[in-house]
């Protein structure tokens, strides 16, 4: 009986693995991109590889492999699989840094070896890059953080009006999207004589945001708005001014457009959230990757749109 | 001189933990005059209402000396089942929403068994198995969902989630309450309960009388999964969404809980009541903390430091109660 379990159980590995792998094998002779995203249980990143495996079907000239991590802030996973990749000798990488400062070790060794690496998403940090003899003006596909929390920022100034009481909920400390989003909201703070009544981070997560936001209220009853780095933080946010009974008498203003938060925004609980177009931008450094690898000289910051989504622009 | 012993005694046991919660309300309510207020009170209620489901099921696996580090990630796996389940337009609400329920309940009795089941049958340490399943069950919720939040769930269970009884006692805690006083029953009354303290205790003196230990082991885990299935669809209830994302580090404040409350890592001591003022210690610390406009870094510091001095107090609680007896 033990046997025949141990040889099911055993079978049943073998399978997973064949299966598993099967897509690296099937890799011919056209040119092969590694893709290094941060976690895919993050749906932005999700949608990205999604929207990086349809431009691979529909362009057809080359072979995709997208590689994620479990959570965001897993740097060893990242640089594991540059590693990899710089040891497969793929083409081109395509790198979103968990960290901006701890992946540039390993995009001059990947540069060292001869393999192309664009970064996107999130840039690598300046300083480094210098100091390991990359030029400063790396190019970077992204898009600016800054301008978008800056443009929902002034939407909900447009809505609420100058001079008005409003809580940012920010992202981690120390992610440097989260450093961008809140020096967006604070330009936002300042056009508009904003009275910054707290500004403090829920670590990206709805559950932490919907108990900050519910004792933010306690504290602060008269608070007017509320500027939320990110989706899933506006989530819990909405949540707790409903449970409060201030149900669309509090603006709330997100970044991400995630499916959950358009229909808050369709119901009129939520204010606007900002799409960077994640799909979208993914596709777009492949494309420059290949106009690099056909001869032309890119660098510096290639930005990808960003744009407010409300009730105004969603069906 | 009795008589002080014996208070000391009852103090130690009984109140120790509840006087430092009486003490943190007492100087919160003095420096934060909004703290009080009912409203403020009822939103602790809230905040503790999921951590103390989850923490009701861990009390069991602790007092069994076992630890489980699974119920965040299988509190994700609940919450997406259940949320699948209850968006299926396919279904009539009512249905919809006894099934999600029943669905979330029962994975987590399953995970439970398994985690349970593997301990007891190759004697691995909990801890390991459960690290193991902590990944599985975050993988499992990932690859159902697709990664993607479950929303737009039927309205008439967004209400509940919203709904407070005289204005002030939100449902979702009067279900947390239910469920301690429950396991406070069972635990304090019930022929299982006073097994479980014995196993704890004395594993092999309960193994030698005859009974079989391994099943009220493998028994501790379903319950803890049961709870975690129940914390599922609160979570859902207050906010409206099933995230495979959620729940990371809920481990973390269960366990926190359960040892605040005064129930030994080693098992055989504790008790139900302990851990609900553990939860409460916890959630009044994050909610006064912020009202006094303490920075996140120094909220994370204080509570930290708590955690550590309420374990510190036990050492002595046990042995002064062995000195007092």
């Amino acid at each position: 009986m033990k046997k025949i379990m141990s040889v099911i159980v055993l079978a049943a590995l073998i399978m997973c693995l064949a299966s598993f792998s099967g897509a690296a094998f099937a890799a011919d002779k056209k040119p092969v991109i590694g893709l290094v995203m941060k976690s895919l249980a993050n749906e932005f990143f999700k949608a990205m590889e999604e929207g990086a495996r349809k431009y691979e079907a529909a362009e057809g000239n080359f072979t995709l492999i997208p590689v994620g991590m479990n959570s965001e802030t897993d740097i060893d996973t990242q640089i594991n699989a540059m590693e990899n990749f710089i040891s497969q000798k793929v083409d081109m990488i395509i790198l979103a840094p968990a960290d901006s400062v701890g992946l540039v070790p390993s995009v001059k060794k990947a540069k060292d070896a001869g393999i192309l690496v664009i970064n996107f998403d999130v840039t690598l940090d300046k300083q480094a890059l210098k100091d390991n003899g990359l030029p400063e003006d790396f190019l970077f596909v992204g898009p600016d953080n800054e301008e978008g929390s800056y443009l929902v920022g002034n939407f909900l100034g447009e809505k609420i009006g100058k001079g008005a009481k409003v809580i940012i909920i920010e992202g981690n400390p120390g992610a440097d999207n989260a450093k961008q989003r809140k020096a967006g909201f604070m330009k936002s703070v300042s056009d508009y004589g904003f009275q910054l009544l707290d500004s403090t981070t829920a670590h990206w997560e709805t559950e932490e945001a919907n108990t900050l936001m519910t004792n933010l209220l306690t504290r602060f009853p008269d608070v007017q708005g509320v500027m939320c780095a990110n989706d899933s933080m506006a989530l819990g946010a909405v949540r707790a001014i409903e449970a409060a009974g201030k149900g669309g008498k509090i603006q709330v203003v997100g970044f991400d457009n995630i499916g959950a938060c358009q229909d808050l925004i369709k119901e009129g609980k939520m204010l606007a959230t900002v799409d960077q177009f994640g799909p979208e931008m993914v596709a777009n450094a492949i494309k420059v990757g290949f106009r690099i690898l056909g001869g032309e000289a890119i660098s510096g910051w290639a930005k990808s749109p960003v744009e407010v989504v409300s009730i105004k622009n969603l069906k | 001189m009795m008589d002080t012993k014996k208070i000391a005694y009852f103090l130690l046991n009984e109140a120790g933990i509840g006087i430092i919660l009486v003490l943190l309300c007492v100087l919160f309510s003095y420096f934060v005059p909004a703290f009080a207020s009912m409203n403020n009170i009822s939103n602790i209620f809230t905040q503790i209402s999921i951590n103390t489901v989850i923490a009701v099921g861990m009390t069991f696996v602790i007092l069994l000396g076992g630890i489980d580090l699974s119920v965040g990630s299988v509190l994700a796996l609940c919450s997406i089942l259940a949320g699948l389940t209850i968006t299926n337009k396919s279904l009539p609400v009512p249905l919809a929403i006894f099934l999600a329920v029943s669905v979330s309940i029962a994975a987590g009795i399953a995970c439970g068994l398994f985690n349970g089941c593997v301990c007891e049958r190759w004697n691995i340490h909990s801890f390991v198995v459960t690290l193991g399943m902590l990944n599985m069950a975050r993988g499992a919720a990932l690859q159902v969902s697709n990664s993607r939040t479950i929303f737009s769930f039927p309205k008439s269970f967004n209400v509940v989630g919203t709904y407070s009884i005289f204005g002030s006692l939100p449902v979702i805690f009067i279900m947390a309450v239910a469920l301690v006083l429950i396991g406070h029953f069972v635990l304090k009354k019930t022929v299982f309960g006073r097994m479980i303290y014995a196993i704890g205790n004395n594993e092999e003196a309960v193994r030698l009388s005859g009974h079989n230990t391994k099943h009220y082991k493998i028994a501790a885990f379903a319950i803890c999964g049961a709870c975690v299935g129940v914390a599922a669809i609160l979570y859902m209830l207050r906010l409206n969404i099933a995230s495979p994302i959620l729940g990371n580090g809920f481990e973390l404040s269960a366990i926190a809980a359960v040892v605040i409350g005064g129930t030994s890592m080693n098992g055989g001591k504790g008790s139900m009541i302990g851990t609900l003022i553990g939860a409460a210690i916890i959630g009044v610390l994050n909610n006064g903390l912020l009202l006094l406009g303490m920075s996140d870094f120094a909220r994370q510091i204080v509570t930290g430091a708590i955690i550590v001095i309420a374990v510190i107090l036990d050492t002595y609680r046990a042995k002064l109660s062995l000195i007092l007896s």
